[in-house]
């Protein structure tokens, strides 16, 4: 059986008649992307105002009688789950995969498009369940976003009745989500392009969300085994991860469980987790970036062994989360290792990335602003990373605001830098309308100039020692007056950035409704998703017959060509050269 | 093409002139979406695996298997399990080479019935433990033992749902020999999933010791 006729099978393909089936249950994938997009987007709303709610009670402590230490942690704890799982995880595979994965390697939709429907629905129940979890008795779960044990279980801890149970259960959920999801991304990628799509032609995209999807569907067993035997120490009184513990002169039923289990194994999801929110957003930056810059992706296949090499080492990084949790040292020297190894082929794609625009003609546009803006974040990240990836540097600045710096640089505003890159970027085809550009600029400069005031600052919190997580800092010694002006700043920073969130909500509520039809490719890109029949695509992506790719999807500038891009499915007989052009990408 | 032909390929070259070739692996999207599938359920028992033998080498673990008094020394029941699952595994293998549909059909409800008997035994194993006095929280050996044997069940579980699916699809006269072969390839890895579980929580407690050492957690 071929590809080509899995990609083009007519009858694999869900018909809808109503409007229902059009658009509820859906099985289309471009409307499951928009599904998935739209509740990653509105549950992220909710965690960006958890993170407001903590900046309010860190910049001005005791000033707000709905902050208490209780609700504190729990903002803390779903702020993080919901950015890193249910927004980063799900609107970069779910959304941004399902719309384009199908697109950009010319199928009709994906291999399984029930699975896919299902996928959705299943992460909608997750997203239901993890938010019923703030109307439960003893509201949500405050042990932080690593949950650890013994702590998350035990009494003390916010959300130690029904909050930490509808976690976990909302976890196992969005895993089952994600495994059907993943499958179809997988299989898609590998038996339903078309003709003439070999791997190595497919975008950095494709590549980044595939490599992410692999490294999904074998990393989150790992959240999914943690997660069942916490539910059972938690439920069931068993004692996996539980110690035996004296509490109030009481000893409790648990005995001889081992609570540092439970990091290894939600560090060995955890660290892949980092990579399964980066690749795709290494793949859609440099096919942005490419675009813009009116110049082929620098070092194609160098970046391909990146994203794959990063896939692979990014098993086997994970203890660096846990120095300061006691580990035999020859363990923290080959965890250091691994971690500076990772680095290197990182840092091939910052390289790469700069050396595409280098001598390209380069378009400041808005997603051209967020890619040049993710690659100042992403270096800025990467580099404290460096620091915190050595044990000796480590343990001081562990469970600081240093580490808080480090990872919203790399893993919080570099991905977001993406996404916007990304939503401005392919907003024209998934709409047909096209943001407006003043708008756009504004939002850019106060999301960029707004995340380096919140984080700049907190690297230097962190090297004066102030710890991360504390409802309250307290009279101490070693924090001068100017960490509580630091503090007050930072939250008016991260007021100001939330508030420049809604220009870009405005932004797309007024193109939907009032923004004029955008060009048909107005960016002039040669991959594959531009050039379907209709924009935005319809049901079955490519009309009657499926199209034939011919060549890479970064033909920019070639030496004696007419345009400045040959779209994918050009035949090099229909090129349009200058007579006598030099056709030097031959050679 | 090989893998490293695929990495070292040069894609900024045109196409050479005439026919684009199709791009042809040979195989239905279903087994390649399976393979996946198998992958990430054994990364999760592996997991299983790893914690329990760690677990294993606390001072309060006491296995269920070695001493004259422990419920799995005599494995009889499970062995009965394991014989009801490898009917169900049988069944399905023979639906999957069946010519007749009507003979896959009568071995696919075979299967699925063999496989709800192996879900129902296991629980009456579960009774009987429990009524020995081996409580889910009595000890780490019990916890790991019900909470396994139920992941497994569940799997099995799922598999009946596809397992439906695809007798529907027989009965509808649709073509899902490539969905049934799945679906005993899938049976087949539970059954020797079973086998493996089977093993690991019937040892004695030097054979953990041993497995232990050799994986480095003694």
């Amino acid at each position: 059986m071929s590809h080509v006729a899995i990609a083009d099978q007519e009858a694999h393909l869900h018909h809808p008649k109503t409007f229902i089936g059009k658009y509820i249950w859906s099985q289309d994938h471009k409307v499951i992307a928009i599904q998935y997009a739209s509740t990653a987007i509105f549950v992220g709303l909710i965690a960006l105002a958890l993170s407001v709610l903590m900046r309010l009670q860190l910049g001005y402590p005791d000033q707000f009688d709905f902050i208490n230490p209780n609700s504190y942690l729990q903002f803390v704890t779903m702020h993080g789950m919901i950015m890193v799982i249910y927004l980063l995880t799900a609107l970069l595979l779910g959304g941004f995969g399902n719309y384009l994965i199908p697109l950009m390697v010319g199928t009709r939709d994906m291999v399984f498009p029930y699975l896919n429907m299902l996928s959705y629905w299943f992460y909608l129940l997750s997203v239901i369940v993890l938010l019923a979890s703030f109307f439960a008795p003893g509201g949500p779960t405050g042990a932080g976003w690593t949950l650890y044990p013994p702590q998350a279980i035990l009494e003390g801890t916010p959300g130690v009745g029904s909050g930490i149970v509808l976690m976990l259960v909302s976890l196992a959920i969005f895993i089952v989500a994600f495994t059907m999801g993943g499958l179809n991304y997988v299989t898609t990628v590998l038996q339903a392009r078309t003709r003439g799509m070999t791997l190595m032609r497919m975008p950095l995209t494709v590549w980044g969300i595939f490599t992410a999807t692999i490294l999904g569907l074998f990393a989150f067993p790992a959240l999914l085994v943690s997660a069942i035997m916490m539910l059972f120490d938690t439920l069931a009184g068993t004692s996996f991860f539980m110690p035996a513990i004296v509490s109030l002169g009481e000893p409790l039923e648990h005995e001889g469980g081992s609570p540092i289990l439970f990091q290894h194994l939600f560090w060995f999801f955890g660290h892949p987790e980092v990579y399964i929110v980066a690749l795709p957003a290494f793949g859609m930056i440099s096919d942005v970036l490419s675009v813009h810059a009116r110049k082929n992706i620098f070092g194609y296949r160098m970046m391909v062994w990146a994203i794959v090499i990063i896939g692979g080492l990014s098993f086997v990084v994970w203890a660096h989360h846990m120095y300061v949790s006691g580990m035999n040292p020859y363990f923290g020297f080959f965890f250091a290792t691994t971690t500076l190894i990772i680095a290197v082929p990182t840092a091939i794609k910052v390289y790469n990335w700069v050396l595409t625009l280098w001598r390209g003609n380069i378009h400041l546009t808005v997603p051209m602003l967020f890619a040049i803006g993710f690659i100042f974040t992403f270096t800025h990240g990467g580099l404290s990373g460096l620091f915190l990836g050595n044990v000796v540097i480590d343990l001081p600045l562990s469970d600081t605001f240093f580490v808080v710096a480090h990872f919203h640089m790399v893993m919080g505003v570099s991905p977001i830098m993406v996404l916007f890159a990304a939503i401005y970027h392919w907003f024209p085809l998934i709409s047909g309308k096209q943001l407006h550009t003043g708008m756009g600029k504004i939002h850019f400069w106060g999301t960029f100039l707004g995340t380096y005031a919140i984080y700049l600052p907190m690297h230097y919190l962190g090297f004066l020692g102030v710890p991360r997580r504390y409802y309250a800092l307290g009279d101490s010694s070693f924090m001068p007056d100017s960490v509580h002006s630091m503090n007050e700043d930072i939250t008016l920073a991260a007021i100001i950035v939330a508030l420049f969130q809604l220009v870009f909500i405005f932004n797309v509520i007024w193109t939907v409704c009032r923004g004029s039809r955008s060009e048909r490719n107005p960016w002039g890109a040669a991959s594959l998703e531009w050039h379907t029949p209709d924009v935005p695509p319809g049901h079955g992506n490519w009309g009657d017959k499926l199209p034939t790719v011919y060549r890479w999807a970064y033909d920019y500038s070639v030496p004696g060509a007419r345009k400045d891009f040959i779209p994918q499915s050009t035949p090099e007989e229909d090129v349009d050269y200058e007579p006598g052009g030099r056709k030097s990408h031959e050679t | 093409m090989s893998w490293t032909q695929i990495f070292t390929d040069k894609p900024w070259l045109p196409e050479p002139a005439g026919e684009v070739p199709l791009i042809d692996s040979g195989h239905p999207p279903g087994v390649i979406a399976l393979r996946m599938l198998l992958g990430a359920i054994t990364i999760l028992f592996l997991l299983f695996f790893v914690t329990f033998i760690e677990r294993s080498q606390f001072q309060d673990f006491q296995a269920l298997a070695g001493e004259p008094w422990q419920p799995f020394t005599d494995s009889l029941k499970l062995w009965v399990n394991t014989g009801v699952l490898l009917l169900a595994s049988l069944a399905i293998h023979g639906a999957a080479h069946a010519r007749q549909n009507r003979v896959r059909v009568t071995l696919l409800v075979a299967s699925a019935v063999f496989a709800i008997v192996f879900v129902l035994l296991q629980i009456s194993v579960w009774q009987f433990l429990y009524g020995l006095g081996y409580g889910l929280s009595d000890n780490p050996a019990n916890s790991y033992f019900y909470m396994l044997t139920a992941v497994h069940a569940l799997h099995v579980v799922g598999g009946l749902t596809a397992l439906a699916w695809v007798t529907q699809g027989l009965l509808t006269g649709t073509n899902a020999t490539a969905a049934l072969r799945t679906c005993a390839t899938y049976w087949h890895y539970l059954f020797v999933l079973w086998l493996v579980l089977f093993f690991m929580l019937t040892r004695t407690p030097e054979t953990y010791a041993i497995i232990a050492a050799f994986c480095g957690l003694g």
